[in-house]
């Protein structure tokens, strides 16, 4: 027996899967989607896509790099002080400096070789540590944008998804609220690009026309007259003729996402159902017409945001009846604030249920295998 | 009589279980070792007291040690030979323990107790405790405590899931010794007053399934393969639908769990007189030249085994005592079998797991699979901030059965048992403070 030998608790054996693991899964989700998005937006996709996560990535490290003391080096110090002034009165008084000369560009060097070493040091630790955690951020966030937003734009939303929303609050598995769903909330807030809608690049392949410059969801079924049937259901799967954000046009490609997920175990298979039956179920209920059922659930970001943001490990809830109301209520504030405001909602809906999680995990607890109610005496307090 | 499946509980995983390495070993007897070193911490409970010193001749099956109150277990030499020493050593969990140290004579002597015929209940229970017989399922509670319930008992189970990975030995003797585990169950069973015997065995071991077939009074549980399926509370609801309630015995509920490896010893013991005296155990993991399911003299140093068992194949990563989810790492061959062990896992760089933890993602997985639902990650949070009482409340702490699911699942390799543990020690510091 050697000196290598590992002791810890138990277990001693663990899964094979880890937090890269799961996040490249994420990616390889997202894929579809992402090439589906340049198929109908052409450059304009590609390249808000890429800026997108190499901002997220780029900004992500600046932070690290920053916060773990990267820029925290000297190059000079009292002694290379001393040397300059020693050196600047031997210069004025005319005689040689030579030596004064030498030792000063030595103890240079020697600062120098220190401060490489030192945020050599740091950004080694980022790379090992790197999750591709801001990659999935970067690429939702891409995704859920108007191909009509400029770079600059959608960078700057990836900078603040990144720094204000997740490195802030601590970084991978700390942030409260999804990013990329505060970046896109707050980019249509302070960007006018962001709220208007190109059409793809295919007209609709099943009949139908709609008018150019709105979506189909704030135009017909939002719009003064709802009409759910404006559009072929079968349009709205693929996206063809449907003016959206880049990746929630294409239906099919989230779908195939979906099952890749779930064939993984990455997810539950039954959450973005909850999400997405509650959703359509409320909009029939509210315009008391079946047919919006299935419009409701296909248009807009809903199968989107069920399927690759309101999943988010960080800011789910964990107790399988907390997961249910956090499903539930989610699927009913779509429906309701789209009727009522007649814009898309998913995004904030998704910052306001993140925001309540919290308090889910702790007001439903989980019961223990063999619970037994605790019986509570005449007083009130515990038996 | 015909196997029916188990009933459906949520959580557990899918453990690999490399159960392949030793599957096929039969179970041999290694040569008696020329020394032994017998704890006296034998069972759950009070170490055992010494009754012999330096110098007295003990024959295999003596006394050397008495049982100290009710919940401590009687020990015997386990080889014939001359009692050399009786000293404190380090053991695996590195505390002190008395050991007696026994060189062999190699002549193999026995002194065993008569056997029983046609037992009544009161002489099985006291052969149980006179033969020192202790839950060989890895607990280590003393059998005859067990077997003298506070309320009825109707069912017994015999715990024959071996849910952990690596190791076979319970696999080898169902195969090996079906019809001793089955009359050490009735000896149970008629002590207990229990009409019930049943078998819980996992799916993966079709072959132990069909041996236990033929019996007509023992029901056949067929059980989902499902880490921890062994589990006392997972197995009883697996196998008759009883709850066994927060804060309750398994008998408040009618039932009783053994192992086959401890029925196995309760038939040798009142057939033959035998006392516990020997372990068998599985000796497995990539590391070792030969896996194999030996029965050795408790108290033969582990490097023994290993030299018997062909040595290291290559370095291993990880030493492991018991089994590889709930098992101690240890950090020299110095130390001696116990009755209770039932594994000596040498793991390889690939198998064992010493990755460096990465941030808490938050992912839920280890609440998802937790057997006793549980909020692992809850346990971790709180108790890393010093919040021991949210830790609990919070993450329900205190009904963890420490069967390592959590950490097995958790993508970010954090240590969740260590800090439950951590929780658990602070509780009860905190509890025996309020108490004085």
């Amino acid at each position: 027996m050697d000196n290598g030998i590992v002791i810890s608790t138990p277990p001693h054996v663990k899964s094979g899967r880890t937090t890269k693991k799961i996040m490249l899964d994420v990616i390889i989700a997202l894929l579809p989607a992402a090439v589906c998005g340049i198929v109908y937006f052409l450059l304009d996709a590609l390249i808000l896509e890429i800026t997108c996560v190499a901002f997220a990535v780029l900004s992500e490290f600046v932070y690290f790099f920053i916060a773990k003391g990267g820029l925290n080096v000297r190059f000079a110090d009292s002694e290379t002080k001393k040397l300059a002034k020693e050196i600047r009165s031997l210069r004025r008084a005319g005689q040689p400096c030579g030596e004064a000369e030498s030792a000063l560009k030595a103890r240079r060097a020697e600062l120098k070789k220190a401060a490489f070493a030192k945020s050599g040091g740091v950004c080694k630790k980022w790379a090992r540590g790197f999750d591709y955690t801001s990659v999935v951020t970067g690429l939702i966030l891409a995704l859920i944008l108007p191909s009509a937003t400029r770079w600059y734009e959608a960078a700057i939303g990836a900078v603040f998804a990144i720094v204000i929303v997740k490195m802030v609050f601590g970084g991978t598995g700390k942030n409260i609220t999804n990013p990329a769903a505060v970046g896109r909330v707050f980019m249509m807030i302070s960007m006018f690009a962001v709220t208007v809608y190109p059409d793809a690049n295919f007209g609709p392949i099943d009949g139908g026309a709609i008018a150019s410059g709105s979506t189909f969801l704030s135009g017909s079924l939002l719009g003064k007259n709802p009409d759910p049937n404006a559009m072929s259901l079968l349009d709205l799967f693929l996206g063809t003729g449907v003016a959206g954000c880049i990746g929630e046009t294409c239906k099919l490609a989230l779908v195939a996402g979906y099952v890749y997920l779930c064939a993984r175990r990455v997810m539950k298979w039954l959450q973005p159902l909850r999400f997405l039956a509650t959703t359509g179920l409320m909009t029939a209920a509210l315009n008391a017409d079946f047919a919006f059922f299935m419009p409701s659930i296909l248009s807009g970001g809903a199968m989107f945001g069920a399927i690759f943001m309101m999943t988010d490990y960080v800011t789910s809830p964990k107790g399988l009846y907390a997961q249910i109301v956090y499903y539930a209520f989610g699927g009913i504030l779509v429906a309701l604030l789209r009727h009522f405001t007649h814009i898309e909602t998913v995004s904030f809906v998704i910052i306001l249920m993140n925001l309540i999680v919290p308090l889910l995990d702790n007001f439903i607890r989980r019961r223990p295998f063999g619970y037994v109610k605790e019986k509570k005496n005449k007083e009130g307090g515990k038996k | 009589m015909k196997a029916v499946k188990g009933k459906f509980f949520f959580g557990g995983v899918h453990v690999k279980d490399r159960k392949f390495l030793a599957k096929d070993a039969p179970l041999e007897e290694l040569p008696a070792p020329p020394e032994v070193r017998i704890a006296m911490t034998q069972s759950y409970g009070r170490p055992a007291v010494p009754c012999v010193k330096a110098g007295d001749s003990v024959k295999k099956g003596s006394l050397i040690a008495r049982a100290d109150g009710t919940i401590s277990s009687d020990v015997f030499a386990s080889v014939s030979g001359e009692v050399t020493d009786v000293s404190e050593l380090e053991t695996e969990c590195g505390c002190k323990d008395t050991f007696v140290t026994i060189r062999s004579d190699g002549r193999g002597e026995e002194q065993f107790m008569p056997p029983l015929k046609d037992p009544s209940p009161e002489e099985i229970i006291k052969r149980v405790r006179d033969a020192g017989i202790v839950g060989l399922g890895g607990a280590g509670f003393p059998s005859a405590v067990k077997m003298q319930p506070r309320s009825e008992v109707d069912t017994l189970i015999i715990n024959g899931a071996e849910c952990e990975p690596y190791l076979t030995r319970d696999y080898r003797l169902m195969l090996e010794r079906t019809d001793d585990i089955v009359r050490g169950a009735r000896y149970i069973a008629g002590a207990l007053g229990a009409a019930d015997v049943m078998i819980g065995i996992e799916r993966n071991k079709p072959d132990c399934i069909a041996a236990f077939e033929k019996y007509d009074d023992v029901k056949v549980v067929a059980l989902r393969k499902v880490y921890p399926m062994g589990g006392e509370k997972q197995l009883i609801y697996s196998a008759t639908g009883r709850k066994v309630k927060l804060g309750q015995l398994p008998a408040d509920e009618g039932v009783i769990v053994n192992n086959v490896a401890t029925c196995l010893a309760v038939c040798e013991a009142v057939e033959l007189g035998k006392p516990a005296c020997e372990a068998v155990l599985t000796v497995s993991g990539r590391s070792i030249a030969r896996p194999a399911n030996v029965k050795v003299p408790v108290g033969t140093p582990l490097s023994y085994i290993i030299e018997q068992c062909g040595g290291e194949a290559e370095a291993p990563k990880k030493a492991v005592l018991g089994g590889p989810m709930t098992g101690v790492a240890i950090k020299s061959y110095d130390l001696y079998v116990k009755k209770t062990t039932s594994g000596l896992l040498l793991l390889s760089e690939k198998e064992a797991a010493a990755e460096e933890p990465t941030a808490c993602l938050n992912c839920g997985l280890c609440a998802d699979n937790c057997p006793m639902h549980l909020m692992p990650m809850n346990t971790a949070f709180y108790s890393s901030a010093g919040d021991i009482d949210n830790a609990v409340k919070l993450g329900g702490t205190m009904y963890c059965i420490e069967c390592g699911v959590c950490e097995y699942v958790c993508p970010a390799k954090r240590p969740l048992i260590q800090a439950i543990r951590n929780t658990k020690a602070a509780v009860r510091a905190k509890n025996r403070e309020g108490g004085k």
